[in-house]
């Protein structure tokens, strides 16, 4: 009997054999999820479902109200989709062309510049199949996927029987974390744990060059070179090495050349890939959507056809020099996510927010449209962060529109 | 964790067989494999000397609450649902090894020691798992795995 | 000279490195507002050492504070092996946001893993509400 299995939208990972045990608009019961998929399939939504200025009313009202502050706004942004599927996008870059919008997402403050090399081929990278299937050493690097991407050691990468590592993890694969904390994959990772300083990368990695090259690997912060020795010869004899980055390795750097560096002196000694540790189920969706109808991943503005980019469109910039004067933010929560110094700036403009839940942007908000609850209650496409699609049929029913379907009627009334 | 090896430490060493074995390490194997239990090696159980020890390794063999025949608790509230422990789990690996031996979803539910619900670890089918009955193995594949300590053997 | 002896209540710096808890994560899913999510994200996790410089139990709140805000949190030990005296962890939160700085140099990324601040004993100070 083949069984019915779900796509659990929680991370980045997308995992795709989730079993369900549900009601018509219920979640009851989930197999093989982790606790933050658990959590997400079963969560649960505020009882509003349109308020202008946090008072109830009508759908046409809600549309009406978010038109009108989109078209008297000389440059609305559009943020946010980074749990919108791949069609939502779309639609939002419509928008945004229509109303000569600035548009970005998280990605600008996470870990976009590392999206954007890897859209453009200046870093090899690999799927979580074949690492699953071939990687023998797995290099954490500022990034804990088991509270962050829980299923990823299990399911992708450390633990799992693949076609050419059929031998198990203790005798064919290595794990590495290199981190300034002992994060719980960094003890899953035991003696192949290097702990950095804060803001230590850049050195590490150039002593780790050192090393790879055969020189005497030093650092100001004096990492014992025989350590990175060790670990350089580790990298050497791999065969098929994958690094995972997070936004730990990425905040601490001031570009990506170290990373550059190193990934191409793995290369000449070894077989290393690169894959970007993306939080959100569809953040890399948003990069390659964009970046297939302006060549930038995000950060853009569009102007009467034309369309500018750069650091300036991010919604940090354009709210800190309040060049923005209205936003409708999708799937977001600014006002949690960034600094409380930028995010301020947001409630003087007014803002439309379309959630699933209450935060602290709906509750600031004009108008809050309380959407389907994107990847449980609604279906789609989607990239996963290692650059596959992925497909799913939403899990459970729902009266609330999706977000797709609130941007289409917001269009429609402009 | 205990092994048969530290519990041997702990007894008397004199094989003196008053407990149906032939010597103090086949007892500490047995002790491990819950077949005897400490009351059943009279000098620990009565000799003064043998006091402190003889507590250390009733608390070890205490039967505690939620433990299941091979000894297994799972503490549900630090448990974070990664799977490692079901992936990694031999005879889990090979009862199912396209399921979760691959870390897919389970194929062959039956056979499973560990599996998934609710973003939670479950054991079941302990007669499969390694530390199981008389033949066992001191396996550890779920402990060493696991990012907290969620999983213990008591 | 130890300064923090003169003042009234001791005063220590710190560094703050955020990171994120899958608990945490797991109850902001199931309610942002909830007391569970701010339990588990108005939180400071502390060397021993410097609790004990600032005579602060754990589970006591204390005052964090920066130009950038100021924050009422509970003070945890944090459990490394390794001393960490002058290094802090908090959860990634609206709590640790409140304390990063709006200096960017123009390139679109605060400092979010870069946070420096005062801590101080908060004397009973109930934990910072969630709210603008
Ligand atoms: S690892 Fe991510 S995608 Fe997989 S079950 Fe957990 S939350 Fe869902």
């Amino acid at each position: 009997m083949e069984k019915n299995y779900y796509v659990c939208t929680g991370c980045g990972l997308l995992c795709d054999d989730i079993e369900v045990e549900s009601e018509k608009d219920k979640v009851n019961k989930v197999y093989t999820a982790c606790r933050i998929g658990v959590a997400h399939m079963k969560e649960t939504r505020g009882e509003a479902k349109f308020l202008v200025d946090n008072k109830p009313v009508d759908e046409a009202t809600a549309i009406n109200e978010a038109a009108s502050i989109l078209k008297n706004a000389r440059n609305p942004l559009i943020f946010g989709l980074g749990t919108s599927t791949n069609e939502t996008q779309k639609i939002a870059i419509e928008l945004a062309k229509k109303i000569n919008a600035t548009l970005d997402d998280p990605s600008s403050f996470c870990l976009g510049p590392l999206a954007e090399a890897l859209i453009q081929d200046k870093l090899k990278t690999c799927t979580l199949d074949d690492v699953r299937n071939k990687a023998d050493v797995i290099i954490y690097w500022g990034t804990d996927p088991s509270d962050s991407h829980p299923r990823q050691l299990s399911k992708h990468s450390y633990f799992p029987r693949g076609s050419e590592k059929q031998r198990g993890w203790e005798e064919e694969r290595t794990a590495i974390a290199i981190d300034v904390r002992k994060s719980h994959t960094a003890k899953i990772c035991g003696n192949y744990f290097f702990q950095i300083p804060p803001k230590g990368d850049t050195e590490f990695i150039d002593a780790l060059i050192a090393g790879l090259s055969g020189k005497l690997p030093k650092t100001s912060y004096n990492y014992p070179p025989k350590k990175i020795l060790e670990l350089a010869n580790i990298l050497k004899g791999a065969k098929f090495g994958v690094i995972f980055v997070g936004r730990g390795l990425i905040y601490s750097l001031e570009n990506l050349e170290p990373l550059f560096k190193l990934m191409k002196i793995l290369n000449e000694k070894a077989n290393f890939h690169l894959i970007p540790m993306i939080g959100n189920y569809n953040t890399m969706g948003f990069n390659e959507n964009l970046f297939a109808e302006t060549g930038y991943v995000n950060s853009v503005k569009f102007e009467n056809g034309t369309v500018k980019h750069g650091p300036e469109y991010s919604i940090v910039e354009s709210l800190k020099a309040k060049t923005v004067d209205a936003a409708i933010i999708i799937g977001s929560d600014p006002l949690s996510i960034l600094p409380r110094s930028i995010a301020k700036n947001m409630l003087e403009i007014p803002v439309i927010s379309l959630d699933h839940c209450e935060t602290l942007t709906s509750k600031h908000a004009k108008v809050y449209v309380n959407t389907a609850i994107s990847g449980v209650e609604s279906g789609g496409t989607a990239i996963r962060m290692d650059g596959v699609k992925v497909n799913f049929e939403p899990v459970i029913e729902t009266n609330n529109p999706s977000d797709e379907v609130i941007l289409k009627k917001i269009m429609e009334a402009l | 964790m205990t092994n048969a090896m530290e519990l041997y430490q702990m007894l008397p060493k004199t094989n003196c067989k008053k407990c149906g074995k032939t010597s103090c390490m086949a007892f500490a194997v047995a002790l491990m494999a819950r077949e005897l239990t400490p009351e059943d090696c009279p000098p620990l159980k009565e000799e003064s000397k043998y006091k402190e020890n003889y507590e250390k390794i009733s608390e070890i063999f205490k039967p505690s609450e939620g433990a299941t025949e091979t000894g297994l608790i799972v503490h549900e509230e630090l448990c974070f649902g990664c799977g490692n422990c079901v992936v990694a789990c031999p005879p889990n690996v090979a009862n199912d090894p396209y399921g979760v031996g691959s870390g897919n979803a389970p194929k062959n539910v039956n056979k499973l020691v560990l599996t998934i619900e609710d973003g939670v670890v479950k054991a079941q089918n302990l007669e499969e798992c390694r530390r199981f009955g008389k033949n066992k193995i001191l396996c550890n594949g779920c402990i060493v795995t696991c990012p907290v300590e969620a999983i213990e053997f008591v | 000279m130890d300064f923090g002896s003169f003042l009234a209540a001791p005063e220590i710096k710190v560094k703050v490195i955020t990171y994120r808890d899958i608990f945490q994560d797991k109850a902001m899913l199931e309610n942002r507002f909830g007391e569970e999510y701010r339990n588990l994200s108005a939180v400071i996790k502390l060397d021993p050492a410097d609790l004990k410089q600032l005579s602060v139990k754990k589970g006591e709140t204390v005052i964090l504070k920066n130009s950038f805000g100021r924050v009422v949190v509970k003070a945890e030990e944090s459990g490394y092996e390794t001393p960490h005296k002058g290094i802090a962890y908090m959860p990634k939160s609206p709590w640790s946001n409140m304390l990063v700085s709006d200096e960017t140099g123009g390139t679109g990324v605060p400092k979010f893993k870069d946070i420096s601040v005062t801590v101080t004993s908060a004397k009973g100070e109930n934990v910072t509400e969630l709210n603008f």
